[in-house]
């Protein structure tokens, strides 16, 4: 089994006339479930492209599971599924054919092709409609029908763009519950969405672009900690820690029946977060000694983790 | 696959969790891909899968085209023992793009095979998978051009037989027409293979069938009347013009002639013109090379 990175991009750049949409980004992703996020017009459909050798680098490299893309775009795209943002299926045909058609093509031989289109609309919550044509589906089952397409070929790597689109509230969630699912597959997933919930909720590594630039790159949950403040709930005696700490040269407020205690790290610049819980924990156990001191009741003792929202916003302005 | 691990359930019914299996079995690419999309493409071609009107359309030209083959077959068995000769209402050169029915069935199907794609945006779904545009459009023409072949041979087929079996002698028969055995093949696959082209091509310029479709009778009706009019009436024998060649529906058939006969037929528009056969065939091989580069530019999938 290749163990390097799922995918390395290397000095990537891709100009259109008039427009850079990809700028000289390079990163690596490992296997997992990894969020690709950025606004509308970041770059992330282009990623997609380039990925799939749909769309030629104007300089840079892309590699795939160990695949230069440049050099075998037909076997990098036998290994990974897409599904498009936009609607993409036929809607005369059932989802039976149409997914045990898409099997075929991912070169799948037809008889086991048609086993796992049963199995994976099975999976996928669809076993019911499978004969029934797409035309009639909820946009909630043609979702999910695009997602079933992008399975059936069993691809190492599924490139989901906007899967939650369009989707209600319940619908969104279900959509979410599959694809954290995918993981446990064996299949790894590139999610682009500019849902920054979505990516929080399933994604265990996060690429933020903004405007073809790689804003940053890391696990989510290090960048979630990057806030550098702890919350502390002592119940109704938050003023009364403020002050202890204040003595002790820790900066603090209370915040909303919480103790927000601010930690001196430094975190501007650094998108290799591995370490960051050795920079907090001294910190968390000098918060903890004061309130054992003051003989305060403890609640609750945590990092309090950003929004992706709020890392993007900040990380946006400063690109790296 | 694992057993079953509960369900969640959605308000609108309840989703069980079977598992998830991978695939390990034996994997093609290109050409496997390929296949798979000629196959889906006949399917939908022939309304195989599909509701019984998308069924009409190719088994009604099927029946159309057999007409004149069991017409045939019927009277000569009729008649067998009072004519001297054999009856023949049409013979096999004839028959070679004798129906407009087969017009009729391209304006219709290959519309159908192709715009679809590019409406319903279902092409970057499918160059997604180990497939390129020469792949793609192998396998829609190749469908469309089988489904013409077949439906172009077929009755052949079934006259060659029926003629077989109502003359006196079936064995003498065989013997006496074993050229047909490879004429026919071959000037109903240079017919098949250049509607399906010219058919391919128009459908890939628009994502609307019913444009595309009135697009290939358009051409093909309208340079056969320009032809015609540019000719005139010309009711003697070779005294053909180049203009023939105007006519995109006939340039095959002046092909054909050539396959059966080796020349132009003496009644035929291009008769009697010097090397009319040759600039017959260059004018099939650029309309094919017309229609062929209009369809790799349009499925020319990875932009540069």
């Amino acid at each position: 089994m290749n163990v390097g990175p799922l995918l390395r991009i290397t000095n990537l750049t891709k100009r259109y006339p008039g427009v850079t949409a990809l700028d000289d980004l390079t990163l690596d992703v490992p296997r997992g479930r990894t969020g690709l996020v950025g606004a509308n017009g970041a770059g992330k459909s282009t990623m997609f492209r380039l990925l799939l050798g749909l769309a030629q680098p104007t300089q840079g490299r892309v590699e795939v599971c160990g695949i230069d893309v440049a050099q075998d775009p037909i076997e990098v795209r036998s290994r990974l599924g897409y599904m498009p943002e936009h609607d993409c299926l036929p809607l005369d045909q059932t989802a039976a054919d149409v997914v045990s058609t898409f099997g075929e093509l991912s070169g799948l031989p037809p008889r086991a092709a048609r086993q796992r289109a049963s199995d994976i609309l099975d999976l996928v919550g669809l076993d019911e409609a499978r004969f029934r044509p797409i035309g009639g589906f909820s946009t909630g089952m043609r979702q999910r029908t695009k997602l079933a397409q992008a399975l059936v070929g069993d691809p190492e790597l599924i490139l989901l763009d906007e899967p939650t689109a369009g989707l209600d509230p319940m619908g969104r969630e279900e959509m979410l519950a599959l694809v954290s699912r995918l993981g446990s597959f064996g299949i790894s997933v590139l999610m682009a969405t500019h849902l920054l919930d979505d990516v929080q909720q399933v994604c265990d590594h996060v690429v933020m672009i903004d405007a073809g630039k790689l804003v940053v790159s890391g696990g989510t949950d290090s960048l979630l900690e990057r806030t550098g403040i702890v919350t502390v709930d002592v119940g109704r005696h938050g003023e009364e820690l403020v002050a202890a700490l204040a003595r002790v040269g820790v900066v603090a407020v209370a915040a909303d029946a919480v103790v927000e205690v601010t930690i001196n790290t430094d975190n501007t610049d650094n998108t290799d977060n591995t370490d960051q819980a050795n920079h907090v924990v001294p910190e968390m156990d000098l918060v903890r000694d004061v309130i054992a001191d003051l003989g305060l009741p403890l609640f609750r003792l945590s990092t309090r983790l950003t929004s992706l929202d709020e890392v993007f916003l900040r990380r946006s302005a400063v690109p790296t | 696959m694992s057993a079953v691990s509960g369900a969640v359930e959605s308000g609108r019914g309840a989703v069980y969790d079977r598992g998830y299996r991978p695939y390990e079995g034996p994997r093609g690419r290109r050409g496997a891909a390929t296949y798979a999309l000629y196959k889906a493409s006949m399917r939908r071609a022939l309304g195989l899968r599909r509701t019984w009107r998308q069924k009409v359309a190719p088994f009604v030209l099927l029946g159309v085209v057999t007409i004149p083959a069991i017409v045939n077959i019927g009277i000569g068995y009729v008649t067998r023992d009072r004519l001297q000769d054999s009856f023949e209402i049409i013979t096999y050169r004839e028959y070679v793009g004798v129906s407009s029915a087969l017009l009729l069935f391209v304006a219709l199907v290959a519309p159908d095979v192709m715009c679809p794609d590019r409406r319903q945006r279902v092409l970057p779904l499918m160059f997604a998978r180990p497939l390129i545009g020469f792949d793609y459009v192998a396998a829609k023409v190749g469908a469309i051009a089988t489904i013409l072949f077949a439906f172009s041979f077929l009755p052949q087929v079934m006259l060659f037989i029926g003629n077989m079996l109502i003359s006196d002698s079936a064995l003498d028969y065989f013997t006496g027409h074993t050229d047909v055995l490879w004429k026919v093949p071959v000037a109903v696959l240079i017919l098949a293979l250049y509607y399906a082209v010219i058919g391919c091509a128009i459908a890939s310029l628009t994502d609307r069938r019913i444009v595309a479709g009135a697009a290939v009778i358009g051409l093909l009706l309208l340079t056969s009347i320009a032809a015609g009019v540019i000719i005139g009436d010309r009711s003697s024998i070779n005294e053909g013009s180049m203009a023939a060649l105007i006519s995109v529906l006939a340039v095959p058939l002046y092909l054909r002639d050539l396959v059966f006969l080796g020349h132009i037929e003496a009644r035929s528009p291009l008769a009697g013109v010097e090397r009319g056969g040759l600039a017959a065939a260059a004018t099939y091989v650029v309309v094919l090379l017309a229609g062929l580069v209009v369809l790799w530019r349009r499925y020319r999938w990875v932009e540069r």
